[in-house]
């Protein structure tokens, strides 16, 4: 019997226990990190390379998740208040300003205490990554290595491994590699083992396939999770626990709950009148709040592109090669954080795909004023979409960090009257009108 | 004879019609809406009724609508504006393909096929300006009362540029106008094209297609319809009714759980 035939009512919610679990044991680990006076790497979720990091003790820090948990748990608007009383402007984004707070509160959060970087990985993948990267270098006077990931910027010019397109990029990146790790080395005072990196590339590749097999499994109606709350939870593993065996462990144990729950009929809702894909970044200052007011309109969540460059990549299900770590480990780089630049960029085939595929009804747009970078375009992406298929869509505008620009009653009326639209096409024709009314 | 309703509690003011089975209004009310929402819809339904000569048992189902249509106690479900406004101006002009809604509040922007259907909207987000908000900002500032904005700004010849697209700060600019001399007639017509701008900005994001209908209660500016005419570069659709129209879409789908019930109950028989 194998692990997604194995019955077994327990299962159900695993992932999110689970998850909840390791998030706190993550950030026990920084908090020891930080009291100890020991740095961290300070990595970000398109193109962490936390595979390569864990081979030398670093502790990750990954500043996007601890900015968007201060929303979550509803005190961001300290957190932007105080960078913005330092000077930072309210148009920036506000994963940045929360962090920069954080930092002025030396590293303290709700969740826990963060250590001062040591080091910071960015990539190109985000524009605000860079800036963000030169704040702690002004700060800490640390280094900050960019990784220059070449993207593709048009989906239809994709290459793939073995192509000579892609091979010339991928020693581009591999040389990049290459060049960290002396800096690493000093940095942590840790040799560099690349039997260690192996492991880990294994614990990785193990969690990219199951990523992969996850989000295939909500195909299955009703879907076995929310791709955006439960979604969510899965993706602070994908990220924090990257290359470890508790992450390996963990996707592996997601399968099984997820083919259970989709075998046995166990969805989300009680009634899943409505699939729906999501666009862009969640509504963190509300979030809960958020997923009810689809769940009230019958819609649940099957997919999403968060899910995808959220994760680095990994929905890909790509898997390095080991023979030769680091080669294999610019591949998967690149295959992934080009996956995740598209995903921002250049989603309107795979989203007429994931529209087929998952069985979907509709898809919303969420622009968000903070990140400029996933959302400029999105206008642009769904007249794309609605000029290529007849898709109903919805695109609703509010933050992933600032509640001053989130207004629930706004959000609620377009909400309900999209779910309004969703309900006229699937009514009978009998009850069509025509004709123009009279003044008496 | 069965009678439907629908009451739309607007920010500003409350609409309620009662229309019969040939979808013909037969009773219409409009209120301020005042601090007592609830009490504002009863009110408004009351009139209603009362102008149709009809009791609250001869109408069989009312819905609610507008941003107050939870608080219409007495109404069996609720729908949402944009839906209302799109069923409502496809009803009174049945080649309507997009809604230009004005309210209180918000502009709605809203394209709809033919049988009503709601295909895309968009709305003015967190801000008032480009909305009958901004009229009553001028109105107030100009000492001006509202019904006579229109035929003042028609008189206008050259309107001044309203630059802010902040309500408030509307307020402020439309006095440093007054301030540099400029007439009243040109601050005004200035302030209409500046709504009509902004109102037009909304439609391009969802797509003018003729015809297109002006609904809320900001149609019965005439300098705004003309305004709008002039920026969109057609003739919007006004009538009599287009204040109440988000009010005639609720009664319209309180019509439809009528002739559905009614086909539930004796399979075979249609809609009237």
């Amino acid at each position: 019997m194998n692990s997604e035939t194995r019955p077994d009512a327990a299962l159900v919610g695993r992932g999110n226990r689970e998850g909840a679990r390791l998030f706190r044991e993550w950030f026990e680990v920084l908090t020891q990190a930080a009291e100890q006076g020991r740095g961290g790497a300070y990595v970000f979720v398109m193109g962490s390379l936390g595979e390569l990091l864990r081979t030398f003790d670093l502790p990750l820090v990954f500043p996007e998740i601890n900015s968007l948990q201060t929303a979550v748990r509803h005190v961001a608007h300290e957190y932007l208040n105080e960078a913005e009383d330092h000077g930072y402007s309210p148009d920036i984004c506000g994963y940045v300003k929360a962090d920069v707070a954080t930092q002025m509160r030396s590293g303290v959060l709700p969740m826990g205490r963060i250590p001062k970087p040591a080091i910071a990985i960015c990539t190109n993948a985000c524009n605000t990554y860079i800036k963000w990267g030169e704040i702690w270098e002004r700060m800490y006077g640390v280094p900050i290595v960019t990784l220059d990931v070449p993207g593709n910027r048009s989906a239809a010019s994709r290459s793939g491994p073995g192509e000579p397109e892609f091979e010339t990029d991928r020693r581009y990146v591999a040389a990049q590699i290459k060049e960290i790790i002396p800096l690493l080395e000093r940095v942590s005072g840790v040799k560099f083992d690349i039997d260690r990196l192996r492991e880990n590339m294994a614990h990785a590749n193990t969690m990219n396939r199951c990523w992969k097999r996850v989000l295939e499994l909500n195909r299955t109606r009703p879907a076995p999770f929310s791709a955006l709350s439960d979604g969510t939870i899965y993706l602070g593993v994908a990220n924090t626990q990257r290359g470890t065996a508790a992450g390996a462990a963990y996707f592996t144990d997601l399968v099984e709950e997820m083919a259970y729950k989709g075998r046995e009929g166990i969805g989300t809702l009680s009634e899943e009148k409505y699939r729906l894909l999501f666009v862009g970044v969640p509504c963190y200052p509300i979030f809960r709040r958020f997923a009810e007011m689809f769940a009230e309109g019958g819609g649940t969540f099957v997919n999403s592109t968060y899910l995808w460059f959220a994760s680095g990549g990994a929905n890909t299900g790509f898997e390095c090669r080991l023979d030769d770590p680091l080669e294999g480990l610019a591949e998967g780089l690149l295959v992934g954080v080009r996956d995740a630049m598209d995903s921002m960029f250049f989603h309107t085939q795979s989203l007429l795909e994931m529209y087929r595929d998952y069985d979907a009804d509709g898809v919303i747009y969420h622009p968000i004023k903070s990140c400029r970078t996933v959302s400029t375009g999105l206008a642009d992406s769904r007249r794309a979409l609605m000029a290529a298929a007849d898709v109903p869509s919805l695109y609703i505008e509010s933050d992933m960090m600032d509640r001053r620009v989130v207004s629930e009653a706004q959000l609620k009326n377009r909400i309900d009257a999209f779910f309004e639209g969703l309900a006229t096409r699937r009514r009978p024709p009998a009850l069509e009108t025509g004709g123009a009314s009279q003044r008496t | 004879m069965a009678y439907a309703a629908g009451v739309d509690v607007g920010s500003t003011q409350t609409k309620a019609v009662v229309i019969d089975e040939s979808r013909k209004i037969v009773g219409r009310a409009l209120i301020d809406t005042g601090a007592n929402v609830t009490l504002a819809a009863e009110n408004a339904f009351r009139l209603a009724r009362a102008a149709g000569d009809l009791t609250e048992e001869e109408v069989e189902y009312v819905v609610g609508t507008g941003y107050g249509r939870y608080k219409v106690t007495f109404g069996n479900s609720q729908v949402t504006e944009i839906s209302c406004h799109g069923r409502g101006a496809v009803q009174m002009f049945p080649n309507t393909r997009t809604v230009v809604d004005m309210g209180g509040q918000d502009t709605k922007a809203i394209r709809v096929a033919t049988s009503g259907e709601i295909l895309d909207f968009c709305m003015n987000d967190k801000c008032a300006a480009g909305t009958g908000r901004f009229l009553g900002a001028a109105s107030a500032a100009l000492g001006v009362p509202l019904d006579q904005l229109g035929p003042l700004a028609l008189s206008g010849e050259r309107p001044v540029k309203i630059s802010t697209t902040c309500t408030v700060f509307a307020e402020s600019e439309v006095l440093s106008w007054l301030g540099k001399g400029k007439k009243i007639q040109d601050i005004l017509l200035g302030v209409h094209q500046s709504i009509a701008l902004r109102s037009a900005a909304l439609l391009r994001r969802v797509g003018i297609e003729e015809q297109v209908t002006f609904t809320g209660g900001v149609t019965r500016n005439i300098a705004m319809v003309e305004t709008l005419n002039d920026k969109l570069g057609v003739k919007v659709n006004v009538s009599e009714d287009s204040h109440f129209m988000g009010a005639l879409g609720a009664a319209l789908f309180a019509l439809d759980h009528i002739l559905a019930s009614r086909v539930a109950e004796h399979p075979g028989r249609g809609a009237a």
